[in-house]
This record gives structure tokens, C-alpha cells and sequence, in this order.
């Protein structure tokens, strides 16, 4: 349940490389062990900021002058004058200026993003909503610029080569507790929600908008519980409902893994091309989880030779990110395909997205998870999980890592549904791999004032795939759910699927190709005569 | 002495703004121009935004099914020109032949994009089109290298960060430039009128003889002239800038991503800035008036003598001006505004100067002015 | 009083005054009567310092206009030809403007304003505004911005042209009244009735020069004729330019 600002609909060459990197964002649990091992080298670069000038900011990918600041707040809110942190925050001023007594705050996922750091994606997503309110962007404390906890691990070369079965959890996630300088056990959302409001008490804003996305929306829905008041609109997007806890994702995973099966079967070209892509899918998995693949390959960014050790973990993991992302999820078939036959060369490339600078700070996610989600699981609930690769994965890895970690439970109130009249959209994509539709009709339970819309075509992240962020813009604007219309959210924007490593159009048959490249080259010649003449 | 001038000038406002003439003409344009500018920027903003869903000619698209569906979902398809309903726009979008074959090679598949590049109600459409295609290609081209196991970031060696240091307001600066030049006319307009009737216009009534006959200097009656018409212009000056103030925020600046707002004190200071101004078109229409024998013929003169000071607040606003104009009347106060409005830092020596300039000129022409009403062919029109 | 001495004016082509002298005493209605093209307005717009002369002099209550014009001019009121009203100006400012202008603060201007105004009964036009005045009433706004300062001078400029009846004696008595106050007051005319009947000391003038002065009985005595007009077409040697 990671936030994908994935597929921008409008990149340009230079964005792609952001289009797909936000895959960094999107690193699974089932890699917790591995992305507490992978370093976020580049997270820290991204948390520059310049504040030089009191007030003025520029942030990564965005060359216009932002408003930014922090307050302090106790780390421990029992202990008021005990250690203070910063809260970070930035504040996309509307386009028409004016009465500014309403923003736009944008939570981000993770749960350990830094909402700033993509507050170029939210800019973009949100430019109706920019028009008239600013947008609020806070890093959530332990994120970011909010007294981060990041976990500190190996780098890029030994994430190819390494086995995670000789990766010991217990030990790297012990000696992550042992360098971060702070109370990990303060790093929860409730905690984090106080100092939400205490920003939006600080900006002097009378009321809020709020968008969760993914894990953001846990944050809203507290936000919900306990400040209603200040609240006029409520949009959450990935819905993580009160009542579930997120470590079922497993189940969602393996939705999507099917859904996506099933996709290409059902599309002629797909169908036709890789007619037996649910077998090769289960014969590299039981190969995989035999033993590794090892390989010597070029690295995919240095291009230096090095080894791959392709494991199970590495095969699922990066098929399951890709999922995130459609256009991304587009080459998959592909990728399954040619891994089937022994080249690993596309899943490497899918993996090598994944990597370095996940952008989740590890260690906030640890303090999330392991109070919030890893206590209220049932011995019933964790049975199920480990019927799933994924869930079981998780389950190990949590089990040890939490057990470290020692965050006391929420309380059980904790879980129950949220109860509001607040204006509030739910969105759902149906083919998420994250928080399937049925997430978002949990949440719904007791929410008088809602409507769920799932868009058929979209993964995780409706608003950035569709026309969501218009409908946002319009349950803004009108600050009613009434009159929402989610008939644009139908519209087929299904893409082919890689053929090959090259196209995603039909390939002509080979009998043809020539005698068209021929015919072209004839007609081309035809004509540099007739101008001689 | 004061007090006479004082008298005068009480006269003369009384007079004119009993006058229909010099009121509606100051009124007409200190509420017509703004109102008339922004449903000029309202047209314009719908001009240039490409239109939500845009129609264009695409040719051979069953070659390129997954592009012409990804252009679909970003709101460009293939209009029927048959459809009359439709607006399809002249552009052509041609896939060829080998389009297919090309891209399962790993080649590059040719599109030709065939459209008037000249016509500036299509540069926008065109823009987006030609964006979209990138977009598209460069996608494509990113997944080609993960499909061989290349980290795309390879291909992009260099990143760029800008640091824009516009702020919204600088953003909107070239509309409010030209938005000033308007401003800065409506000194030299909301005057013109009285200046002539007060000049030209009391010769033909005869009464400027009885006022010269009367024990007041010549000097006292330029000067209540010229403090009447400077009234004048500075309060079609203050009700143009409260037009704008109201009528400027209901423009959707917001849909060019930035905004236009007329603060208050850009209107203090356009009223300081503008006091100089005043001061010499006050002494400049009332100079050519009194050169001038009748009321038309004063008009006719004065339409051409203003094109000067029009020149020169048009070259400052759209920047063409070679730099010796900032120093100039008019301009140079024009330039200190733009400044301003843009948040840059206000020229102060540009400033002084040109408005020192300014205030010269007009008692020069006062001086002149003063000097020509001793002359028997002036106030005789012999 | 008035004194014009040797007064010499060239327009363009035309001696306009030449070697012009005379005195109009206070107490006194002095006209000073000629043909068209005499240089009578000349010679008045002389004396206001609208014109500076080529050479003499005009003083009023012994101040040089050519010298000291602001404090010469305020001893002086002046009915002009044509009257040049505000049109948009009701009566009362209008006079009340001008008194003003000759020194009056605002107070005394409105109280002398509103003097002049009962005294020339007008009262019921006072605060409309002169446009669509009648001649009438326009002659009488003129004539109370003339004289609402008091001044000792009074000049006017063919006052009677366009006058109905009962606004030429409405004039003809204010000007003896103004006689009988002490004032002196010239005025220009080419209507022998109107001289004959007024003036003490009439000027006849003719290309810029004094022709003869005395008062009309002693013009006749001194041409032999019985009328004046007679003596005065006798004194410039034309017919031309009478009036009817």
C-alpha cells in the first residue's frame, strides 16, 4: 500500500526518468529487508532545500519559488518541553491570490514519503484545484525534512547480486534502531495528525480540503475522526480503511497479479503473442523458488559487469511494483515471457527500477506498521496471509522486525469505521495491487456524506490516472458530492502490451516486412529520379 | 494671489463637471478601457488555451492503434470533417506505411505532423500535439532500454533544475504593462477636454478677454488652469485605477498560470507616479489649445500631439525600447511601474529623473503659456 | 477716473489709435462715439491692458495700466462686448466668481453678489444657469459682474446693442445711478439717442483720433447743427458707419 505518483499522463523525455523512478516510491514490504538494506543515498539529495532565503524555496522538479517553513513540535507530545523536531512544510500558493482561508492538504503514502518531495506530481495532478486554493504539502514526521528515519543499508551493485534469504532482518533492522537519534516509538499517525493540524493552525487556515493518497488516506480518516470541524471537503484515493490492517495486502497482490493475466489473454495481441503467459508466470516462480538464477550481466546503470542473483523475491517483487505503474505494467507479459526462457534481461531492468532511493523513510514505516497494523492482526488474518507469497513474505519479515521495533499497540478503537457527514470521495482503481475497490467499500461503511467511484483502467492512484483530479477539483469547488459524475472515469485508456522488447503494435507478419521495407525503399528511389528529371 | 488661484480652480471644476462633454469623455474611458481590456484578455485567454478535446485529421491511424488511443486519452482525436458539428482543426497527423514494422525492429516509426505553423490560433493545439508525440516516444524509448535491462536514467545525463524566480505577479507583468500604458493614458484623456474647453474653448466664448480684464496675472490663471485640468486627469487616473482594481478580478488570469491583481499599493503608487504626468499633460493641452484658433481645431492638434507620449508608454510596456528611454517622460515612469508590479526593485534614479524630466517640461510649457496670454493674437485669436 | 494720453497702437496694416488723449471724469457719463473701424474697442481693450500700445499711455485714478495693471484693473469694472458668460454658471457664481477675482473674500463676495443681483431684480434668475438666457438677461448678468465690486471705473462696450426697450432703460437708469454715486463711467457706442441722452462729455472718435469732445449740447453749438447726429456726421465728414 505504497503511493505510485506512477504514470504521468503528460511526461516529456526529460520526465520519463521521474515517470518511472517514482517506482522508488514503491518499494514493498516484501523487500522491507532489502529496501532497509537499500540505502536511500538519492532520498537525501532530494531533501535539499534551500533556505537561504527565509520563505522562499524551490523543490525538486518544480522551477517555481515556493512558500516553506517549519514549527517545532515535541517529539513526545506528553513530554511538551522535551526534544522538539521540525515539522517541514510547503505551500503551493494559488494561482489567483486572494482570500487564502482554505487550502488543499495533500497527504502522502508510504506510509514514509516525503509530500514535498513530490510536490511537482501533486502540483500537476492538482493545477484546477491551484487555481484558486493553495495546496499544503507537510513531510509527515520521520519523513522528509521532518526529522527523517531512514535505515541506511548497502548499496546498488550488491542489490543485484545479493541472496535475500542470506539477509537477516533482526540484525539490519537492529542496527537501524541503533543509529536513528530518536523515540521511534513517536512516529505514528496519531501523533503525526497533531502536528498536521498544528501547521494548519500556524498557516492560519480556517478549513481544510484534505486528499489522502494510499496510507495517506489512514491519515485523513483520522483527521476525519478527530477534527471534523475544520474539515469541508475529504478525498482518498487508495483507500486503506480504518478496519483493515495493511499487511492483508497479499491478497490484493495476487488479485492483480491474476487481473493482469487475465488482461492479456483477453486482448488479441497480447493473447496471441504470449498464449501461455499464466505457466510461465508459475514455471519461473517454482524455478525461482527452487533456486536463484545466477547470471553475469551488465549492470542496468553503469553497464559494468556483474552478477545477478535472480531470486524468487527479486522475480515477484519487481513484477509487483511494475503493477503500479500501467504503462510500466504494459511490459510484464514481455518480461514473464522471456524470464520463462531464461533471460532475465527485462524482469533485471523492471528490478532495477526498484532499488536505489526508495524514498520510504524504513524506519518511519517500521514505527506505522508496527503499531498500527502488525498488533490488531488476527491469528486468523495471519493464517490467511500466509497463503499468499507475498503475505507470507511480509509476515516474516514484520514478525522479526517489529519485534525490535517494540511500538506499542493503538487502541482498538483505533479500528473502528470512520462516522462523518464531511463531503467525501473515494476512489478506487480496479486493477490496484495495492488497495483493491473492496478497501474503499469498507471505508464507506458509515460515511453518510460519500460516494466510491472505481475507475475500471486505473492501478493505484485514481486521480493521477484518470479524470479523478478534475472530480477532486470539483468536489473543491462545489463542496458537495452531489453532482459528481463518474462516467469520464470509464473512458478505455487500456494500452497494448510489449509484443517484444520493442513495440506495442501488431508485428507484421515476417513475410511482409521486407517486401514493405522494399516497396517504401522502390517508391523512395522513384521519386529522387522523377526530380532529376 | 493664492487665493484667487483657488478661486479659479473651484470655478473651473464647477464648470466642468457641469460640462457633459469633459465628464463623459474622462468617464468613457476611465470605465470603458478597463472593461474593455479584460473582455479583450478574456477573448484572448479563450483564444490561445487549446480547446479540452481537440479534433485534428489522422491519417492511417489503424497502423498505430495503441498511439491514436493514448493520443484519445489525452483529449486529441480524429474528427470527421463531414461532422459539421465537430471543430477540427487544420492539423494532419500521418502514420507510415511502415509504421508497424519499423517499431517491432526497434527503429524509429515515421509520423508526419502537417500543419500551418504561422497561424497562431493553431500553435497552441500544435504545441500540445507535438508534446504528446514526445511524450509518447519517450515512454516507449524508456521501457525499449528496461526491456534490455537499462536503467533509463542513462539516457538522461543531465538534469536541469530551474529556479524560476518569477512570482506570479511578475508572470502577469507583460498583461499589467500593457494594462498601464492604458492607466498612464487616462491621465492624458480624462484632461483633454476640460483643457481645450478651458482654453480654446473660453476664447470662443469670449470669456477669456473678460478674465484677462479683471486684476489677476496672467500667471495665476495658467497656473488654476493647469492645477484644474491636473485634477482632472488625476481623478479619471483614480476611478481608471478602481475600474481595473473591480473589474480585473474577474478575469480567469488563473487559466495562464499566473495572476493579475491591482494592489493597493500599486495604486498609491501609480498615483504618485502619475501626479508629474498629470502635471505636464495638463500644461501640454492647454499649451497646444491656446495655439490652436477654434475648439475642433484644438481637438484635431491635440490628437496628434498625444501619439508622442502614446509612443512612448507603448515602447516601455512591450519593451522594445532601446534603454535611452527609460530616462524619458512617460516612459521612464512607466518602466519604474512595470518594475514594480514585477517585484523587482523600482529604478529610483530612472525614476527621479524622468519624472524631474516630466515636471521640466511642463513648466516650460506653462511658462510659455504664460508669456502667450500677454500676446495680443493669443487672446484675440487676430 | 480715466486719462488716455497720446495713445499710438499699429494693427498689422492699420493705425488703430493715433495719438489718442482724453479724460473721463468721475461723476461723470462719459461716451466716447464713433464709426465702425474708429478704434474704440481698441482704445478700451487698450485701457484694460489687453492691448499694450505702441506708444502714450492709460491710467485709471492716476495708475498706469501699461505699469502697475493688477492694481489699476481693480479700480475697474468692465461690461464687455460680447459678454462672454458661463454658460454653465448660474448668475450668482458667476458674478460671485468675479467678484472674487477683484479681492472680495468669499463672504463679502456672496453678500455684494447678492446685492447687485435684487438691485438689477434677478432675483428669479439668479441660480438658473445662463444658457438659454435672453439677451436681457445675459446684459444684466454682464453688467452685475461689471459693477458687483464697486469700482470707481466703469466701462462698457456698446452696451445697448441688442437691447429690447426695457432693458435699454433698465441700463440707461443704472448708469445714472452709478453717475450719481460718484462713478466714472465711459462706455462706447455708435447710437446717437443713447449718447444724446446720457453722456456729460462725449468723445468723438474717428481713425484713431479724437475729433472733437464736449458735452452733445455744446457738439451741436459748436457744429451748428441741431441734432447730434448731425453734428457728428458733420465732425467725422461721412456718412459712413451710423448706425441706425
Amino acid at each position: 500500500m505504497f503511493h505510485g505518483k506512477a504514470n504521468e499522463s503528460e511526461i516529456s523525455m526529460a520526465d520519463i526518468i521521474t515517470t518511472t523512478s517514482p517506482l522508488k516510491f514503491l518499494i514493498g514490504m516484501i523487500i522491507i529487508s532489502l529496501s532497509a538494506l537499500s540505502p536511500s543515498v538519492f532520498a537525501k539529495q532530494d531533501s535539499k532545500i534551500d533556505e537561504s532565503r527565509v520563505n522562499h524555496c524551490y523543490v525538486d522538479d518544480l522551477a517555481e519559488r515556493l512558500k516553506c517553513g517549519f514549527i517545532s513540535v515535541p517529539e513526545d507530545r506528553t513530554k511538551p518541553n522535551g526534544k522538539q523536531i521540525d515539522i517541514h512544510y510547503v505551500v503551493l500558493p494559488a494561482i489567483k491570490n486572494g482570500a487564502n482561508s482554505e487550502a488543499f492538504l495533500a497527504i502522502a503514502g508510504g506510509p514514509g514519503q516525503s509530500a514535498i518531495d513530490n510536490a511537482a506530481g501533486f502540483s500537476r495532478m492538482f493545477s484546477k484545484v491551484r487555481q484558486k486554493r493553495d495546496i499544503l504539502l507537510i513531510d509527515q514526521r520521520g519523513t522528509g525534512r521532518s526529522n527523517v528515519l531512514n535505515c541506511e543499508g548497502e548499496g546498488f551493485e550488491e542489490a543485484l547480486s545479493i541472496n535475500e534469504a542470506d539477509f537477516d532482518v533482526t540484525k539490519e533492522t537492529q542496527a537501524c534502531l541503533d543509529k536513528l537519534d530518536a523515540d521511534v516509538t513517536q512516529y505514528g499517525s496519531l501523533n503525526a495528525l497533531e502536528d498536521f493540524e498544528s501547521v494548519r493552525q500556524h498557516l492560519g487556515y480556517r478549513k481544510l480540503h484534505l486528499y489522502g493518497i494510499s496510507y495517506g488516506t489512514r491519515m485523513a480518516q483520522l483527521y476525519m475522526r478527530k477534527y471534523p470541524q475544520v474539515l469541508s471537503t475529504v478525498t482518498i484515493d487508495g483507500v486503506v480503511p480504518m478496519q483493515q490492517s495493511v499487511l492483508a495486502i497479499g491478497n490484493a497482490i495476487n488479485r492483480a497479479f491474476e487481473l493482469l493475466i487475465q488482461n492479456c489473454d483477453e486482448n488479441e495481441l497480447c493473447g496471441k503473442q504470449f498464449p501461455n503467459l499464466k505457466g510461465d508466470l508459475h514455471k519461473v516462480d517454482a524455478e525461482l523458488t527452487l533456486k536463484p538464477a545466477i547470471s553475469q550481466v551488465r549492470d542496468p546503470l553503469t553497464g559494468e559487469s556483474t552478477q545477478l542473483t535472480m531470486t524468487r523475491s527479486k522475480f515477484m517483487g519487481a513484477i509487483r511494483m511494475a503493477l503500479y505503474m500501467p504503462n510500466v505494467r504494459a511490459l510484464i507479459p514481455h518480461a514473464i515471457s522471456e524470464a520463462a526462457k531464461g533471460n532475465f534481461q527485462p524482469v533485471m531492468g523492471l528490478y532495477s527500477l526498484t532499488i536505489d532511493s526508495t524514498g520510504i523513510a524504513m524506519g518511519m514505516h517500521a514505527s506505522v506498521v508496527c503499531g498500527e497494523d502488525w498488533q490488531r492482526l488476527t491469528q486468523e488474518e495471519r493464517d490467511a496471509a500466509n497463503q499468499t507469497y507475498f503475505g507470507q513474505e511480509m509476515i516474516t519479515n514484520f514478525e522479526k522486525s517489529c519485534a525490535i521495533w517494540n511500538m506499542p499497540a493503538v487502541e482498538s478503537s483505533f479500528s473502528a469505521p470512520i462516522s462523518s457527514n464531511i463531503p467525501t470521495l473515494a476512489l478506487s482503481g480496479q486493477i490496484d495491487p495495492a488497495t483493491p475497490p473492496s478497501w474503499g467499500e469498507l471505508a464507506m461503511e458509515e460515511l453518510t456524506n460519500a460516494k466510491h467511484f472505481i475507475a475500471p483502467y486505473a492501478t493505484h492512484g485514481v486521480a493521477n490516472q484518470s479524470c479523478g483530479n478534475d472530480l477532486i477539483a470539483q468536489l473543491v469547488d462545489s463542496g458537495s458530492v452531489e453532482g459528481l459524475d463518474r462516467s469520464c472515469l470509464d473512458k478505455d485508456v487500456r494500452r497494448n502490451f510489449y509484443l517484444n522488447a520493442s513495440t506495442v503494435e501488431a508485428i507484421p507478419d515476417k513475410a511482409d516486412a521486407p517486401k514493405e521495407t522494399k516497396q517504401a525503399d522502390t517508391r523512395h528511389t522513384a521519386e529522387q529520379g522523377d526530380s532529376h528529371d | 494671489m493664492i487665493s484667487n488661484i483657488m478661486t479659479m480652480v473651484r470655478k473651473e471644476l464647477i464648470d466642468a463637471a457641469r460640462d457633459k462633454r469633459s465628464v463623459m469623455a474622462g468617464l468613457y474611458y476611465a470605465i470603458g478601457t478597463p472593461l474593455l481590456m479584460c473582455g479583450m484578455f478574456m477573448l484572448l485567454i479563450g483564444q490561445i488555451s487549446s480547446p479540452e478535446d481537440l479534433n485534428i485529421k489522422i491519417e492511417n491511424g489503424e497502423r498505430a492503434p495503441d498511439l491514436v488511443k493514448y493520443l484519445s486519452s489525452q483529449g486529441i482525436t480524429h474528427g470527421d470533417e463531414q461532422d459539421k458539428s465537430l471543430d477540427v482543426k487544420d492539423i494532419r497527423l500521418i502514420f507510415s506505411d511502415d509504421y508497424a514494422a519499423q517499431m517491432a525492429k526497434g527503429l524509429s516509426a515515421e509520423v508526419t505532423l502537417v500543419a500551418d505553423n504561422s497561424n497562431e490560433k493553431l500553435q497552441n493545439s500544435i504545441r500540445r500535439l507535438e508534446k504528446n508525440l514526445q511524450t509518447y516516444s519517450a515512454e516507449m524509448g524508456s521501457l525499449r532500454l528496461i526491456a534490455r535491462g537499462i536503467d533509463p536514467r542513462v539516457v538522461q545525463p543531465i538534469k536541469v533544475n530551474v529556479e524560476d524566480q518569477a512570482t506570479p505577479d511578475s508572470k502577469g507583468g507583460v498583461i499589467l504593462g500593457v494594462a498601464t500604458m492604458t492607466m498612464i493614458y487616462a491621465v492624458f484623456i480624462s484632461g483633454m477636454n476640460l483643457a481645450i474647453d478651458t482654453s480654446a474653448g473660453e476664447r470662443e466664448r469670449n470669456s477669456l478677454a473678460l478674465l484677462l480684464s479683471h486684476p489677476v496675472s496672467t500667471r495665476n490663471i495658467v497656473l488654476a488652469k493647469v492645477l484644474a485640468v491636473t485634477i482632472f486627469a488625476m481623478l479619471g487616473l483614480l476611478l481608471t485605477l478602481i475600474i481595473s482594481k473591480l473589474s480585473y478580478s474577474f478575469v480567469p488570469w488563473q487559466e495562464l498560470g499566473f495572476t493579475v491583481s491591482i494592489s493597493t499599493n500599486f495604486i498609491l503608487l501609480m498615483l504618485l507616479i502619475g501626479l508629474p504626468i498629470a502635471i505636464m499633460a495638463a500644461s501640454l493641452q492647454l499649451f497646444v489649445s491656446f495655439m490652436a484658433k477654434t475648439f475642433k481645431e484644438a481637438q484635431s492638434y491635440l490628437t496628434l500631439v498625444l501619439i508622442v507620449p502614446m509612443m512612448l508608454s507603448m515602447a516601455a510596456s512591450y519593451n522594445i525600447a532601446p534603454d535611452t528611454l527609460q530616462w524619458l517622460p512617460v516612459s521612464g515612469q512607466q518602466q519604474a511601474l512595470i518594475a514594480f508590479i514585477k517585484g523587482r526593485e523600482i529604478p529610483m534614479l530612472q525614476l527621479l529623473l524622468s519624472s524631474m524630466t516630466t515636471l521640466v517640461i511642463a513648466l516650460g510649457l506653462t511658462f510659455a503659456m504664460e508669456k502667450s496670454l500677454k500676446s495680443e493674437k493669443i487672446v484675440f485669436g487676430l | 477716473m480715466i486719462k488716455v494720453a497720446n495713445l499710438s497702437k499699429r494693427i498689422g496694416e492699420v493705425q488703430a489709435l493715433d495719438d489718442l488723449s482724453f479724460i473721463a471724469k468721475d461723476g461723470q457719463i462719459t461716451g466716447l462715439l464713433g464709426p465702425n473701424g474708429a478704434g474704440k474697442t481698441t482704445c478700451l481693450r487698450t485701457v484694460f491692458g489687453l492691448l499694450q500700445a505702441d506708444m502714450g499711455s492709460a491710467e485709471i485714478d492716476g495708475i498706469d495700466v501699461a505699469k502697475s495693471p493688477i492694481e489699476a484693473k481693480q479700480q475697474l469694472g468692465l461690461f464687455p462686448d460680447p459678454f462672454g458668460l458661463y454658460e454653465r454658471l448660474s448668475p450668482r457664481e458667476y458674478v460671485s466668481y468675479f467678484a472674487e477675482l477683484n479681492g472680495l473674500s468669499r463672504v463679502d463676495a456672496k453678500a455684494a453678489t447678492a446685492k447687485v443681483l435684487s438691485q438689477l431684480h434677478m432675483d428669479d434668475i439668479a441660480d438658473r444657469r445662463c444658457k438659454g438666457f435672453s439677451q436681457g438677461q445675459r446684459m444684466k448678468t454682464a453688467l452685475a459682474q461689471a459693477i458687483v465690486h464697486q469700482p470707481t471705473n466703469i466701462i462698457l462696450d456698446e452696451p445697448t446693442r441688442g437691447l429690447d426697450v426695457m432693458s435699454t432703460r433698465v441700463l440707461r437708469d443704472l448708469l445714472k445711478e452709478l453717475k450719481a454715486h460718484g462713478h466714472c463711467v465711459l462706455f462706447s457706442s455708435h447710437v446717437m439717442q443713447e449718447v444724446a441722452a446720457l453722456c456729460d462729455q462725449v468723445i468723438v472718435m474717428a481713425q484713431g483720433k479724437v475729433v472733437a469732445v464736449g458735452s452733445p449740447d455744446e457738439l451741436c453749438e459748436q457744429t451748428g447743427k441741431d441734432s447730434l447726429e448731425d453734428a457728428f456726421i458733420h465732425l467725422i465728414g461721412t456718412d459712413e458707419g451710423i448706425a441706425a
